[in-house]
């Protein structure tokens, strides 16, 4: 478990990471309630795959930085398999943002947050940290510097949230684009938070997750076949 | 023993051929130089050797064991410094080293002798706690070799480990390269700089457009090229040097006197240096000798037409 203890330490010794890691979900317990019935958790619960998104874009960049300083090559050259090297990282990505997760839902519950299902809101969470983090995992391998990767992804993320339904209402969007919505994982997102107010029929909720866990698997095939260069 | 056979090696990147039938052999505690121009297929080799990339023809036999480059217990036996500084910044020295050691599977308190071992090794291990982001670059490129080197390989693979750093880190090096070897590692070292090859390698392989075109020690690799051997006689009078005599002497082609110089050609290998100097010495006094012999950088001139610090940012 080399690799997974060392990218821990290398994401919690960089002072901005943990910046981001420990003031946003603070921010997010703290986000006033929504107005109007929109959206229906309060504020901070419904932006918070947005900051997930952000979050695994951020972590994965030690990936990108590997390579680029050609850290994969030389442990290419040792004796553990690529495979190995990428499941320790994500498995490193994936405890960070749980554990941030399970703050966001504990705190919200503590502070007397109205989170309908917070068990539901937490498996919500955790299986779209899985899929924002192949997500990020796939983008990156489009790129050699980790800069521009996560430049050009922020746009990305605002594009998916306004698109998903994070930002606004499904409803306020033109026809057509309310039909392409589907295509975004952050759709699923709100969907997935839309059952956990609204929901009755478990077997959607299954779906939601089923969704959204095919997008990761999907995101990871893609960002796990670019290796050394 | 041979450590690493390569035997008719082809690697192609689409139509360009990087290794052409390369043919090598490396035997049990040499320092290997490997030199080559730019393009020459020297990082292609070592990343074939290493089980980096696979290659498109040919055998790569490892400690004895035929199409052995990607198992894991033979990698165990190899180490990389690679020519970027692959160290990370957010951790010290230790742990890289500690990242490194976990990797190749060291554990407990076999790992944290080995480190330590490696820290002193690179003289670091003042400098253990700190994190190489306030390192000069003569102490990265010493952490960045240290990292390969607390499993303890038996073949080490140094690609152009000193490139960019200060002379006194540069010796530093190779001191340190030199001590491997007597602990009886064997050593693959390619560098551009020719004053190091000829200083640490006790065989030298150049390679040219993806092909072996000479090997040998570095003596071997002169003679080949040489066909003659000047001497230069600094003298007090030249008027009473017996010009005749030395023309006389087994091998001379040419005397030729300019200025204060007696200027002395002889055919390759004559060994014409000491019997020319006594008889200069009977008649007059000598005020300096030089003795012009092609060094490596003439070889590599003479074989591959190129000067060898050309571009040397460019890492194959």
């Amino acid at each position: 478990m080399t690799i997974f203890i060392f990218a821990l330490k290398r994401i919690l010794r960089d002072k901005t990471n943990v910046l981001f890691l420990t003031l946003f979900p603070i921010a997010a317990i703290f986000l006033p309630l929504a107005q109007e019935g929109w959206p229906l958790l309060p504020l901070g619960y419904q932006y918070f795959g947005v900051l997930l998104l952000f979050v695994s874009i951020r972590l994965t960049g030690i990936m990108i930085e590997d390579r680029q300083k050609g850290v994969v090559k030389r442990l290419a050259a040792a004796p553990i398999s690529h495979f190995n090297y990428l499941w320790q990282n994500l498995l490193a990505f994936s405890v960070i943002m749980v554990i941030q997760t399970v703050i966001v839902i504990i705190g919200g519950h503590v502070y007397g947050h109205e989170l309908y299902g917070p068990w539901n809101l937490a498996i919500l969470y955790i299986v779209f940290t899985f899929t924002s983090i192949s997500i990020s995992l796939a983008w990156n391998s489009l790129y050699r510097s980790k800069e521009s990767s996560f430049l050009i992804f922020m746009a990305v993320i605002v594009l998916m949230a306004l698109l998903g339904g994070i930002l606004f209402p499904m409803e306020m969007m033109p026809e057509a684009f309310q039909r392409i919505a589907v295509i975004f994982p952050t759709y699923w997102l709100s969907e997935g938070i839309e059952w956990i107010v609204l929901g009755e029929d478990r077997g959607d909720f299954l779906f939601i997750n089923g969704v959204l866990l095919l997008y990761a698997l999907f995101f990871l095939i893609i960002g796990s076949i670019r290796r050394i260069s | 023993m041979t450590i690493a056979s390569i035997k008719g090696i082809v690697k192609r990147y689409k139509d360009q051929i990087a290794l052409d039938y390369v043919d090598l052999d490396i035997h049990e505690g040499e320092i290997l130089g490997l030199l080559g121009p730019n393009g020459a297929g020297k990082t292609t080799l070592i990343q074939c050797l290493m089980g980096i990339i696979p290659f498109d023809k040919g055998v790569i036999q490892l400690f004895g064991e035929e199409g052995a480059v990607f198992h894991h217990e033979n990698k165990k036996k190899m180490g990389l410094v690679t020519q970027e500084i692959t160290v990370f910044e957010e951790l010290t020295a230790k742990e890289n080293l500690e990242f490194f050691a976990g990797v190749y599977g060291l554990k407990g308190e076999e790992k944290k002798q080995r480190v330590k071992e490696a820290l002193e090794f690179v003289g670091l291990s003042s400098k253990a706690k700190q994190s190489p982001n306030k390192f000069s670059g003569g102490m990265k490129r010493r952490l960045n070799i240290a990292c390969a080197l607390t499993h303890r390989p038996k073949l080490l693979i140094m690609d152009e480990p000193t490139v960019g750093i200060d002379p006194q880190s540069r010796n530093h090096i190779l001191d340190a390269v030199r001590k491997l070897k007597e602990q009886g590692t064997t050593i693959l070292y390619t560098t551009h700089y020719m004053e190091e090859v000829q200083s640490i390698a006790t065989r030298v392989v150049i390679v040219d457009q993806g092909q072996v075109i000479s090997e040998g020690t570095v003596d071997e690799l002169i003679k080949n090229i040489q066909h003659e051997e000047k001497i230069f006689i600094d003298v007090n009078d030249v008027s009473t040097i017996p010009i005749e005599r030395l023309r006389g002497l087994e091998g001379v082609k040419q005397v030729q006197v300019s200025g204060s110089v007696v200027q002395i050609i002889s055919n390759a290998g004559a060994g014409n240096l000491d019997r020319a100097l006594s008889i200069v010495k009977e008649t007059s006094g000598v005020v300096g000798i030089q003795a012009e012999k092609p060094n490596l950088e003439d070889v590599f001139l003479t074989l591959t037409g190129k000067q060898l610090r050309d571009g040397e940012d460019d890492p194959s």
